[in-house]
């Protein structure tokens, strides 16, 4: 370096030449390749923490993908009465802040978000459905314009009675539309699968219930939507037609609008043929084990369930669910394509996606039209954690294990253990997501290589509190990034 | 609390203990409120300023209420929360006009933002002229309000003040209890309280009135599921502090004691249920309200 800066000086004429040679190059260099990147969500200074942040989620700005918010059953470090909070990353998700924002006291027992055009808020606009469970469960469908503000976010509606929140966005220029997939107890007649939709950033909701058939008091608890760019909005819900304690008997439901749920009955674009009724039955009446207790490892199981479609070609649909599989298997996932708007669908697997033991799928499609499965399959004794990418219905894939984790070890504080679910989503040439997985800072564990924020010795494979004293590992949230396949 | 009179009121305290000193003189008054101003905060901390409009690490936002103070010593903070002598703090102050490069404060404080370092907004400050040590009842309020404690008073105090009964027991009797379907429609969701029922057999009532025939039915969450994982699990003779509130949350506000229908409570949330240890410490917080 000495000897080039040397150079430059004795040689002014050829250090420009060099200078301009370089920029020409850089200027024809495609973008470059992102690596994987794998981070602990724990900022420094909440070295001391030992909490179970299970059940993470994320949300990315569309106008500015540098600014992303996680959240997970982190309960606010301060103080018991105070907000739930969630993680804020204003640099790509090298680096999280936490911040407690959320309108729940402490922390959620149920969070998802969505940030969808940004409406000329650097920081914003975070869309939020939460539970509050001090006493009865509550849901708050909220937002902020900062999300690094210390501004408690604004509740636009809430109501009690309503299970697991999923939250998507659709920015468009009059402004954000949000997509809160809810189980919905206050719907008449057991049809509890709802989509609660704001066409005006959030300031009027309206519930639509999409279960058009007898159901056994209720659905499950997931309701899944996916919107793409065009308007075109599915929701994908568990249609429970029995249900006997242990076990529902499910019907694979997805429902379709085109217009971006504007009008006064939406999601009713898909029928089935057999019963000519709303919603597409892609599988009929599977056996899905229901155990509010620990079953796969220290987790329970009962309700993963993820929907996602083609940004670019709306016609391509992708399902994804577990259910009890073959014999000995305890919850089997399974992941299903339609390449005609949701009428017809693949009638078996797609090929590498029966996948024993695993849970939490998540599916995103990438801008050039790859699809991604991310998921936790406990193999061995270990959580091990995979995102899947493939360009042709996963016909070839190729496997990019994130994390592979001692599962035996912490023992659960509560559940879920991990999560009742993660995340994963597609922005310009990457894979993001979030899942949780026992964080000691052992290298093996991640086979990508990992970052931890908060103080961590790799070598004696500890956790400390920044000032040397020991800490009990836990479970963290985790950040990744992986580019998309060409 | 106003700032300015609270600062008044410092210089009072000082200029009293510097007549009288501080070494077990009970200081009238002021430090009954930095007592309450420590039992309010959640990170209390001395330090000197060293930039104002300026903040201590990204992702914090930068405006004329922030300044940067670096920390002299630690009086309270949460257990996770890394935080010791000369870490640099960023501080939203409610009037920046109070402060210059230099000065020597006690900072009352709530958290804020946690990344590479710690973010607090101020709930009150406290001068420390001619760059002194932090006073003697700050002091006392490292004693008292020492790291490790999780739920500090404040919380325990509203806690007890909620409550409509705050009563010494043991637990002579466990059950589940299925609420009847025509109270409560039935739902499954991984939520679901999984409701199970303890008989208390009171020993003393700390706060509520005469209990007919000494015992009271309580309803607690058997589930662990994240929604309940704050809540106490009853087990058969345990013993312990009680705070109950009236049955508003599983749908059915009575139950069956003794063939009698009596009122159900519920024990909810964190710090809901005290071990015997903690006795005094409830009587006093009672004694106080």
């Amino acid at each position: 370096m000495k000897a080039l800066a040397r150079c430059c000086v004795r040689f002014p004429a050829l250090a420009a030449l060099l200078m301009i040679t370089g920029f020409l190059l850089a200027q024809g260099q495609p973008p470059p390749i992102p690596s994987i990147k794998v981070v602990d969500l724990i900022p420094a200074s909440l070295s001391g923490e030992t909490n179970q942040d299970s059940e993470p989620f994320l949300a990315i700005q569309t106008a500015n993908p540098q600014v992303m918010v996680a959240s997970a059953f982190t309960p606010n470090p301060f103080s018991n009465t105070g907000n739930a909070p969630v993680y804020v990353s204003q640099d790509g998700g090298k680096s999280w802040v936490l911040n407690a924002i959320t309108p729940v006291q402490r922390m959620t027992c149920d969070i998802t978000h969505a940030m969808a055009a940004g409406e000329n808020h650097p920081r914003g606009d975070l869309h939020a459905g939460t539970l509050a469970c001090a006493s009865s469960i509550t849901l708050d469908e909220s937002e902020t314009n900062d999300v690094s503000s210390s501004t408690t976010m604004n509740v636009q509606t809430t109501r009690v009675d309503v299970d697991q929140p999923f939250v998507r966005a659709l920015g468009i220029s009059s402004g954000d539309r949000i997509y809160v997939g809810v189980n919905d107890f206050n719907q008449p007649n057991g049809h509890t699968a709802t989509v609660d939709v704001s066409v005006d950033g959030g300031a009027t909701y309206k519930s639509f219930p999409i279960e058009a058939r007898k159901t056994t008091g209720q659905d499950g608890p997931s309701v899944r939507p996916a919107v793409a760019g065009d308007g075109t909005v599915y929701a994908a819900f568990f249609g429970w037609r029995k249900f006997s304690g242990t076990v529902a008997t499910s019907d694979i439901v997805v429902v379709r609008d085109d217009t971006a749920a504007t009008g006064a009955t939406p999601f009713r674009a898909l029928r089935d043929p057999t019963d000519k009724l709303p919603g597409r039955l892609v599988v009929k009446k599977i056996s899905i084990p229901w155990s509010n207790a620990p079953t796969l490892g220290q987790e329970r199981i009962g309700s993963t369930l993820s929907i996602a479609v083609d940004p670019n070609n709306s016609s391509t649909v992708y399902v994804g669910w577990a259910d009890r599989g073959s014999k000995g298997d305890i919850y089997t996932l399974h992941v299903r394509r339609s390449a005609d708007r949701g009428v017809t669908w693949s009638k078996t697997d797609l090929p590498h996606t029966t996948i024993r033991n695993a849970t939490n799928i998540a599916l995103a499609v990438a801008q050039n039209g790859v699809a991604g499965v991310l998921y936790q399959q406990l193999s061995n004794g270990r959580w091990i954690t995979h995102l899947v990418q493939s360009h042709d219905a996963f016909a070839t894939i190729q496997d990019t294990i994130l994390a592979s984790v001692p599962a035996n070890e912490p023992t659960e504080q509560f559940l879920p253990y991990l999560g009742d679910y993660d995340y994963l989503l597609a922005v310009e040439n990457e894979f993001r997501g979030v899942f949780s997985a026992n964080n000691t800072p052992d290298l093996g564990n991640f086979p990508q290589g990992v970052t931890y924020q908060r103080a961590a010795d790799f070598t004696s494979r500890t956790l400390n509190d920044g000032s040397g004293n020991p800490v009990a590992i836990s479970i963290d949230p985790f950040y990744f990034s992986v580019p998309v396949i060409p | 609390m106003k700032i300015s009179s609270f600062f008044v009121g410092f210089i009072g305290t000082t200029l009293w203990v510097a007549l009288f000193g501080s070494s077990g003189a009970a200081l009238p008054q002021q430090p009954d409120k930095q007592t309450a101003l420590a039992k309010q905060s959640s990170i209390v901390f001395s330090g000197t300023v060293s930039r104002l409009g300026a903040t201590s690490f990204a992702d914090v936002p930068k405006s004329a209420q922030t300044i940067v103070v670096r920390v002299d010593s630690v009086l309270k903070k949460p257990f996770p929360v890394s935080l010791k002598r000369g870490d640099n703090v960023t501080v939203e102050v409610k009037d920046p006009s109070g402060f210059q490069e230099g000065t020597q404060a006690t900072f009352y404080t709530d958290g804020w933002i946690f990344g590479s370092g710690v973010a607090v907004k101020e709930l009150a400050h406290e001068i420390r002229p001619n760059g002194g040590e932090a006073t003697k009842a700050a002091s006392a309020d490292e004693k008292a309000y020492g790291q490790t404690q999780e739920q500090g008073d404040q919380e325990l105090q509203d806690r007890l003040n909620s409550s409509d009964f705050v009563i010494i027991g043991r637990v002579t009797e466990v059950h589940r209890w299925n609420a009847p379907k025509s109270a409560t429609p039935y739902r499954v969701t991984e939520h679901d309280p999984d409701w199970h029922e303890a008989v208390l057999e009171i020993k003393s009532v700390l706060k509520g009135g005469k209990v007919k025939g000494n015992k009271m039915v309580v309803r607690f969450p058997g589930r662990n599921d994240v929604a309940w994982a704050q809540s106490p699990k009853f087990e058969k003779n345990q013993r312990g502090i009680f705070c109950l509130n009236r049955d508003h949350v599983s749908g059915v506000p009575t139950t069956k004691l003794g063939g009698n229908q009596v009122n159900a409570y519920t024990c909810l949330g964190h710090g809901a249920a005290l071990p015997m240890a903690e006795e005094a410490h409830v009587r006093s917080l009672l004694k106080s309200q």
